[in-house]
């Protein structure tokens, strides 16, 4: 039979890195292979197969947030064309919720990063802002489905929630002022109220260390 | 020298003598009656004995908390989904306009997709609390106590050195005998039975021990028989207790020969699951089978594909829609024995017959359920009009009694996710759902955001 249930260094690492606990990133793994068919690596078509996944109207957006190189904390920019099951862990910390023992410090890093995840799912020119046009995409998205509703429809409200944005985050402006786009300091004051901690977050069940063969 | 060799000789036909007379005696005959021996029964209790002793050697030392959390885990998952509907999540202060934590709700959903579905789940084999000594059942294996591991090595040269190469030879008997039947050419009554036979001498020569209830709702002459699918061998055992004709998919392999072979004793209905009309033929050849009363029952799996046991899927509204008596049948097999889902994607024709052929046993429970018709909602009598049950609904209706008699699930997927992607219409209904939420009554151009 195989050796006795040690935990190896990788995984205490990953452990620590991401938060989840040693049962919870074997189960993740066994998705992952799933996923991936048993191979290394995961690509975007590999998301296709799951029936739940395709009714979400921001499918787009989610799939495209797991290759993105600026979620996967890598300094470089742009689109990763596969991941392994160390960038798919890190993904879903993002969804971690919050733990019992947390000081302020390290909430704030959390919500921050939270924050930062869906920042980069608005942001799919990767410039660091949301224009008017990144925004228009993201409602037009969320409502397409809809065939009575009209493309007009769908930007005025995307643009009504602009200027709203302006607003909160320039105060006035003058009749020449142009607003350029939502940017990350912006997209925090903007979110000052809501409580993004216990709404976005899933609830990974969590299991003791069990000597079985299940 | 001679003398040695003729009494090498004698004594191998004394062997091969004494074999044929215990096949004949304790096999073959039994079959043919229908009788029980009682040898798989006491084989059985053996082998539950023993998978007990395996359970109460793991939980040693292990707390009862423990155990109990493992088995929400793994009937429930790894994640527990958020159940608040989407109205109470995205509306929050107000109600008709666009919120920027809409998108919120949304990602979360999609992460909980991707840590898991209930569909994909079905697809793959059924994770079993203990350990039934099988490795195939058991993803990582820990050392536990060296007394399990003698037992599962002992376990192993059973299986592979004693009771694989038994089956295959009562199986090789078993055909050559059978062969010798007059077949083919003689029908009716006696070729019904030499077909009966042969199943349940299949079924005999897997170790399998069928326990069938509620004979009396047995489907009779011009019915349809549904049932729920998880390997070939549903056919083996429904077919060692009554006649029926298949409804199947063209395989190729090793399963193509057997269905060859089939389709020489009586009239089978056999498509190709991608072809657009052969669907239609197929629907049309079923409603002339049922026409004609004297032809035997049509067996169909409306799933259309093997699930693994834990759930019934979508059942096709195809075989609801021809009309007629449908008779089901629920088909559980007990994971504890082996396990006898066909996961074709992953396993061939072979490696399936060869993880059956070395499993302990097949244990399942074959419950008939009482007929049932389409209901009759509305009765117009002046335009002599009847309005019968949508054959979706019917379908929905069958299957809600097949799962609650074998005890699964029921999802309102199709079983043909193993293979295709999702409609494009499905898709579509979150996104419509959303809008009402947002836009109310179609008012819009205030663009609110909160």
């Amino acid at each position: 039979m195989g050796s006795a249930h040690s935990v190896p260094a990788e995984m205490r690492e990953l452990a620590d890195r991401t938060g989840f606990t040693s049962e919870q990133i074997e189960h993740l793994h066994r998705r992952f292979k799933q996923l991936s068919q048993d191979q290394l690596t995961i690509r975007k078509e590999n998301f296709d197969s799951i029936p739940d996944l395709e009714f979400n109207p921001i499918r787009g957006k989610i799939v495209h947030a797991f290759f993105d190189k600026r979620n996967l904390r890598q300094e470089s920019d742009g689109l990763a064309d596969e991941i392994n099951f160390e960038d798919f862990l890190t993904i879903m910390s993002y969804f971690r919720p919050i733990e019992m023992n947390m000081d302020e410090e390290q909430l704030d890093r959390f919500r921050k990063e939270k924050l930062k995840f869906l920042f980069h799912m608005y942001d799919s020119d990767h410039d660091g802002k949301i224009t008017l046009q990144e925004y228009r995409n993201v409602v037009e998205e969320l409502l397409s489905g809809n065939p009575h509703l009209e493309k007009e429809s769908a930007r005025s409200i995307a643009d009504g929630a602009m200027m709203e944005a302006a607003s909160i985050c320039v105060g006035q402006m003058g009749p020449d002022q142009v607003y350029e786009g939502i940017t990350f300091e912006d997209f925090l004051k903007m979110w000052q109220g809501i409580d993004i901690e216990t709404k976005m977050h899933v609830r990974f069940l969590n299991v003791d260390t069990i000597a079985h063969c299940y | 020298m001679e003398e040695s060799r003729e009494g090498h000789g004698l004594t191998e036909d004394k062997i091969l003598s004494i074999w044929m007379i215990l096949f004949v005696a304790l096999v073959l005959l039994p079959s043919i009656f229908r009788v029980s021996l009682g040898i798989s029964h006491f084989y059985m209790k053996i082998v539950i004995k023993m998978l007990e002793w395996a359970t109460l050697q793991i939980e040693e030392g292990v707390k009862k908390q423990k155990a109990m959390a493992l088995e929400n885990l793994i009937s429930t998952g790894i994640i527990q989904r958020d159940k608040t509907p989407m109205e109470k999540e995205v509306v929050g202060q107000c109600r008709g306009c666009f919120s920027l934590a809409d998108v919120m709700y949304f990602s979360k959903k999609g992460c909980e997709a991707v840590a898991e579905d209930e569909v994909t789940r079905r697809f793959s084999s059924e994770e079993l609390l203990s350990w039934n000594l099988l490795s195939r059942t058991n993803a990582n294996l820990h050392h536990v106590s060296w007394k399990l591991a003698a037992v599962w090595v002992i376990g192993i040269l059973i299986r592979y050195c004693l009771l694989l190469p038994f089956r295959i030879l009562l199986l090789m008997l078993a055909t050559t005998i059978v062969g010798q039947f007059p077949n083919g050419r003689v029908k009716g009554w006696l070729s019904n039975q030499v077909q009966m036979i042969c199943a349940t001498l299949g079924i005999r020569c897997l170790s399998g021990l069928v326990h069938f209830h509620n004979r009396e709702n047995k489907p009779q002459e011009g019915g349809i028989c549904v049932a729920n699918h998880t390997s070939p061998l549903d056919v083996l055992i429904l077919a060692s207790d009554g006649c029926y004709s298949l409804v199947g998919q063209v395989h190729g392999g090793l399963m193509g020969l057997i269905q060859k072979f089939c389709m020489q004793t009586s009239q089978h209905v056999l498509f190709e699951r991608s072809e657009m009309k052969d669907r239609h033929l197929v629907r049309k050849k079923i409603r002339e089978h049922i026409a004609d009363k004297a032809k035997l029952p049509i067996l169909i799996f409306p799933e259309g594909t093997c699930i693994n046991n834990t759930s019934v899927m979508m059942f096709k509204k195809g075989s609801f829609e021809v009309g007629g008596t449908i008779h089901p049948v629920a088909i559980k097999y007990d994971p504890r024995f082996g396990d006898a889902f066909w996961n074709s994607t992953k396993h061939s024709m072979m490696t399936y017959a060869f993880n059956v052929l070395t499993s302990w046993a097949i244990v399942c429970n074959v419950w008939y359920l009482p007929p049932m018709v389409k209901e009759v909602l509305t009765l117009l009598y002046v335009l002599k009009v009847l309005e019968e049950e949508d054959a979706v609904h019917f379908a929905d209706r069958v299957k809600a009694v097949i799962a609650a008699r074998a005890g699964m699930s029921v999802l309102p997927w199709d079983g043909g996710l193993k293979r295709k992607k999702v409609k494009e219409s499905f898709k579509e209904e979150q996104q419509k759902k959303y809008c009402q939420i947002v836009i109310e009554n179609g008012s819009v151009g205030n663009g609110n955001v909160c």
